[in-house]
């Protein structure tokens, strides 16, 4: 089992890396937050990086997961290689644990990109790191849990573009009801609808907690639960597909 | 080694297979034919655990394939009808992919990766991106990740397609050298191809099981009566009462082109009777000069043809 998802995670990684697309969308990404935080940056002059962990979720979840995610599976459709694939001897769990770690670590990888910002705060100020280090955190619980969902939409669809923007509207959906004033909105039609949203299935409040160094089980639990949840069913969803 | 019993598969809706049942020994060499959409690539489907039957069993070598899909695998090697390649690999490292996808030891892989390349013409194109392989050699790097394993089993889904005559005589070479240590199973449309390669033929059409059995047998399905075709020098009306006067002669069709002194024509009779023996004995008996003596058969295409539409009249009751 461990063998085949590295066989698995290797090749896909390197696919990852083959692939044009894939670098401009972290081109992208680093581009897109680095510019979106030097506003902020430069016209309140704090040694943070809130500002970055704000935007960051939307960033996540609207673009850069969304084109990690969206090959995983339409590309080895429209490849006719989902044949090879799932006739190999190996697990479907294997095998999309191979390939859900391939896109994490290209997704660290772009992540990795962004530090770049904390470095240029430590050599011009002083910024309190535990807030850096607990937002670098639930990025990287974030990003696991969006393209746990990438990828098991990927599953379905032979389209790379459609698992992009299904993915995109889930994610930002899941991103937009975790916002206070998003809820408020919903529940103003249907009352208690936003706050079950908000409590229960938006993303952000648990990102949010993290970010700030509140490190509560309960986050954690919520990222790491939905996260193999989303693979399980994408195993699953694979083995029902053949029926 | 392998064993279908009553295999049907629904798409939805439509039916795709209805009721298959075969089984195919150790060995054996069986051809697919069929026209498109008949079944073919669905039974071969359901055989390689790509995709499950929605009732009955089947079987390969001692293993379910739905019970233990994973031990199937292990003996399956199989090239599905699209070729399922990763584009910006190259050949070499799509090969060395599937050696450990198939958890070959490194000794074992030299091995067999040398052997696959030299019988598959690999050579040339080991270091090039499969992206810009011609059609022939997608089509043979395919094959080659079939073989890599070393399977017991072979399932081809219409493994000439896309190749150039040349090429096709030797994959239809190599499947022969194959033949005695492993069992195949493969489809064609190109008929002449199974009945040169295939011990046995299995026709499908409309997802039934039509016909089950070596060439000749097929041959014999369809056909009611055989003929002959014989041209000797003689008088048209000798000829005419000689040939009737054989016992089983159906129907004396004559040739008119034939030319002076000499006369031709098809004799029909029933394919249980053989008259051969006594239409030989009565030439010779009248000392006529033989110009032409031709058993004429159904070709595969016909019979094929034939065995697909009777079925489609019958209402698919085969």
């Amino acid at each position: 089992m461990n063998q085949d998802i590295s066989i698995i995670f290797k090749r896909e990684l390197k696919q990852y890396f083959y692939s044009p697309i894939a670098y401009v969308f972290s081109i992208i990404f680093i581009v897109l937050n680095a510019s979106l935080y030097m506003f902020h940056f430069f016209f309140f002059g704090n040694a943070d990086m809130r500002a970055f962990f704000s935007t960051l979720p939307l960033v996540l979840g609207l673009v850069f997961i969304p084109a990690i995610s969206m090959r995983l599976w339409s590309e080895d459709y429209k490849l006719n290689t989902i044949e090879l694939l799932l006739t190999l001897p190996m697990k479907t769990e294997a095998i999309v644990l191979g390939k859900y770690l391939a896109g994490l670590v290209f997704y660290l990888a772009g992540l990795a990109g962004t530090l770049t910002i904390p470095i240029l705060l430590a050599i011009l100020g002083k910024p309190d790191i535990g807030p850096i280090i607990g937002g670098y955190i639930g990025a990287v619980m974030l990003g696991g849990f969006f393209l746990a969902i990438g990828i098991f939409i990927s599953g379905f669809f032979s389209d790379q573009i459609v698992s992009l923007i299904i993915t995109s509207l889930a994610c930002g959906f899941l991103v937009l009801v975790g916002w206070q004033y998003v809820p408020m909105v919903i529940d103003g039609w249907i009352p208690g609808l936003g706050s079950f949203f908000y409590n229960y299935v938006g993303v952000t409040r648990h990102f949010n907690d993290i970010e700030r160094g509140v490190i509560d089980m309960k986050s954690i639990v919520y990222f790491l639960s939905f996260t193999v949840l989303f693979l399980y069913l994408n195993a699953k969803a694979l083995e029902r597909r053949k029926y | 080694m392998i064993e279908l019993k009553n295999v049907c598969k629904n798409y939805g809706l439509t039916q795709a297979l209805t009721d298959i049942s075969f089984s195919v020994k150790k060995g054996e060499i069986v051809g697919f034919v069929g026209p498109n959409g008949a079944g073919k690539s669905t039974t071969m489907k359901i055989i390689t655990t790509y995709t499950a039957p929605t009732s009955g069993t089947c079987r390969v070598g001692n293993h379910d394939v739905l019970e233990d899909p994973l031990a199937v695998r292990q003996m399956i090697g199989y090239l599905p009808e699209t070729v399922p390649l990763y584009y910006d690999m190259l050949v070499r490292e799509y090969l060395e992919f599937i050696g450990q996808a198939r958890h070959l030891m490194n000794g074992k892989f030299k091995k067999r990766y040398e052997w696959v390349i030299e019988n598959t013409g690999l050579a040339p194109v080991l270091n090039r991106k499969i992206s810009v392989l011609s059609k022939g050699y997608k089509q043979r790097t395919c094959l080659a990740q079939a073989l890599i394993h070393d399977p017991e089993v072979l399932i081809l889904d219409e493994p000439t397609s896309g190749l150039d005559p040349l090429q096709i005589i030797g994959i239809r070479n190599l499947i022969r050298d194959l033949a005695h240590e492993k069992t195949i199973i493969l489809s064609t449309h190109i008929l002449p191809e199974v009945s040169t390669v295939a011990d046995r033929i299995l026709v499908v059409n409309d997802g039934r099981l039509v016909a089950d059995g070596s060439f000749d047998d097929l041959i014999q399905q369809v056909t009611e009566r055989n003929s002959v075709y014989v041209s000797v020098k003689a008088g048209k009306k000798d000829f005419e009462s000689a040939i009737k006067g054989i016992s089983g002669v159906e129907e004396l069709e004559f040739v008119h082109d034939t030319p002076r002194g000499v006369v031709g024509g098809h004799v029909y009779f029933p394919s249980k009777k053989d008259i051969l023996p006594d239409l030989n004995q009565m030439i010779r008996d009248r000392n006529w000069d033989v110009v032409e003596f031709n058993r004429e058969r159904l070709s595969l295409e016909e019979s094929f043809i034939r065995l697909t539409r009777s079925n489609a009249q019958e209402g698919g009751d085969a």
